[in-house]
C-alpha cells in the first residue's frame, strides 16, 4: 500500500515546487489543480483503499477553492492533516479555513526546509 | 498604488509602485514605470478582466531551475498574489495571457546585469512551466520603461524613459523595494498553526 500526500494548487509551478521540497520523505504525490479536481482524486484514493497521510491544499483556486475543498474532505476525512499553502493572508480566510477544519496555514513564499517542518509535525 | 479618477485617458488611471500589483474587472488604465523591476500585464479573455504586478526576482536563480530554487520562490509569490486576485474576480489561470516588460540594467555594473539576466531567464521558465502564452516581451536594455496598460483593449503602451530626472522619486522607490526584497530573499510567509 502506497501513501498519499495531496498536492492541490492551480500553479503547477507551485505543486511541481512542493513535489520537489517534499521528495525524501517517501510519500507518493498526488497533484490536483482545483478542490473539485482534488474532490475526484480523493474519492478514486479512497476506492482504491489508499492511505491518504496528507493535503497540502492552496486557496484561491477556480471551480472550487480551498476553503469548500477542506469543508467537502471533511464529510469525508475528518482526522488526515490539510496544511494551508497560499498567498492569502486575510484573518478573516484565516479563520474560515480554521473552521473548516484546516491543521495550518502557510503564507507563500515557502522555504523548502520550513514547509518539511510543518508537513513533519503533521505526519503520523 | 494610488488612483485617479480623471487622466489624460479619460478612466481611471491605476499608478502602481514597485511591489504593488492589481487585478480589476473595470475599464481602466494601470500605470508604472520600471527600471530593474518586472512589471506583467495579465488578461483572462474569458472573463475579460485583468491586473499588473510590479516586482522583481531578488537573486540569481541557480541551474536548477525555478521549482527548486529558494530565491525564485520569492517571484513566484509575487506572481500568485496577482493571480489570487484575478481568480477571486472570478477568473482562471488556463486562461490568461501575458505581456511582460523591463529587467532593464546598467550596463557598467556586471551584478546588475546577472540580476536582469536572472529575471529574464525567471519569466520565461515560469511562464513555459505554467503554459501561459507571453503576447509580448520587452526585457532587457539599458533603460526605464514608462507603462501604461488598458485594460478594456488588452493594449500596453510603452515608453523609454532617458531622462531619469524628471522620475527621481519612482526610481528611489524602486531601489527602495529592490532593497528590501534582497535582504529578505529567502524567506517563507507567517505560518500558524491550528492546535
Ligand atoms: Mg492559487
Amino acid at each position: 500500500m502506497n501513501k498519499y500526500i495531496m498536492v492541490i494548487d492551480d500553479s503547477p509551478t507551485i505543486r511541481i515546487s512542493v513535489e520537489f521540497a517534499l521528495k525524501d520523505l517517501g510519500y507518493k504525490i498526488q497533484h490536483a489543480e482545483n478542490g473539485m479536481d482534488a474532490l475526484e482524486k480523493v474519492k478514486a484514493l479512497v476506492n482504491r483503499k489508499e492511505d491518504i497521510a496528507l493535503c497540502i491544499c492552496d486557496i484561491n483556486m477556480p471551480e472550487m477553492d480551498g476553503i469548500d475543498f477542506i469543508k467537502k474532505f471533511r464529510e469525508i476525512d475528518r482526522f488526515t492533516p490539510v496544511i494551508v499553502l497560499t498567498t492569502e493572508s486575510d484573518d478573516e480566510r484565516i479563520l474560515e479555513g480554521k473552521e473548516a477544519g484546516a491543521s495550518g496555514w502557510i503564507i507563500k513564499p515557502f522555504q523548502p526546509a520550513d514547509l518539511i517542518k510543518v508537513v513533519k509535525r503533521f505526519l503520523r | 498604488m494610488i488612483k485617479s479618477e480623471t487622466s489624460k485617458f479619460g478612466k481611471p488611471l491605476y499608478i502602481l509602485y514597485p511591489g504593488d500589483y492589481f487585478a480589476t474587472d473595470g475599464d481602466c488604465i494601470l500605470g508604472t514605470i520600471t527600471g530593474s523591476c518586472l512589471v506583467i500585464c495579465f488578461y483572462e479573455f474569458r472573463k475579460k478582466i485583468g491586473g499588473m504586478g510590479h516586482f522583481i526576482v531578488p537573486g540569481a536563480i541557480g541551474t536548477g531551475g525555478i521549482v527548486n530554487d529558494d530565491i525564485a520562490g520569492s517571484g513566484i509569490a509575487s506572481i500568485e498574489h496577482l493571480i489570487g486576485e484575478l481568480v477571486k474576480l472570478g477568473g482562471d489561470r488556463r486562461f490568461l495571457r501575458v505581456k511582460v516588460f523591463g529587467a532593464g540594467y546598467n550596463s557598467g555594473n556586471d551584478s546588475n546585469m546577472t540580476i536582469a539576466h536572472s529575471n529574464i531567464r525567471f519569466i520565461h521558465e515560469y511562464f513555459a512551466i505554467e503554459k501561459i502564452r507571453i503576447d509580448r516581451s520587452d526585457l532587457g536594455g539599458d533603460f526605464r520603461r514608462r507603462i501604461y496598460f488598458s485594460l478594456k483593449d488588452n493594449t500596453v503602451y510603452r515608453q523609454v524613459l532617458k531622462n531619469n530626472e524628471e522620475n527621481s522619486e519612482f526610481i528611489r522607490l524602486e531601489q527602495e523595494y529592490i532593497d528590501i526584497q534582497f535582504r529578505n530573499k529567502r524567506k517563507t510567509g507567517r505560518i500558524i498553526l491550528f492546535e
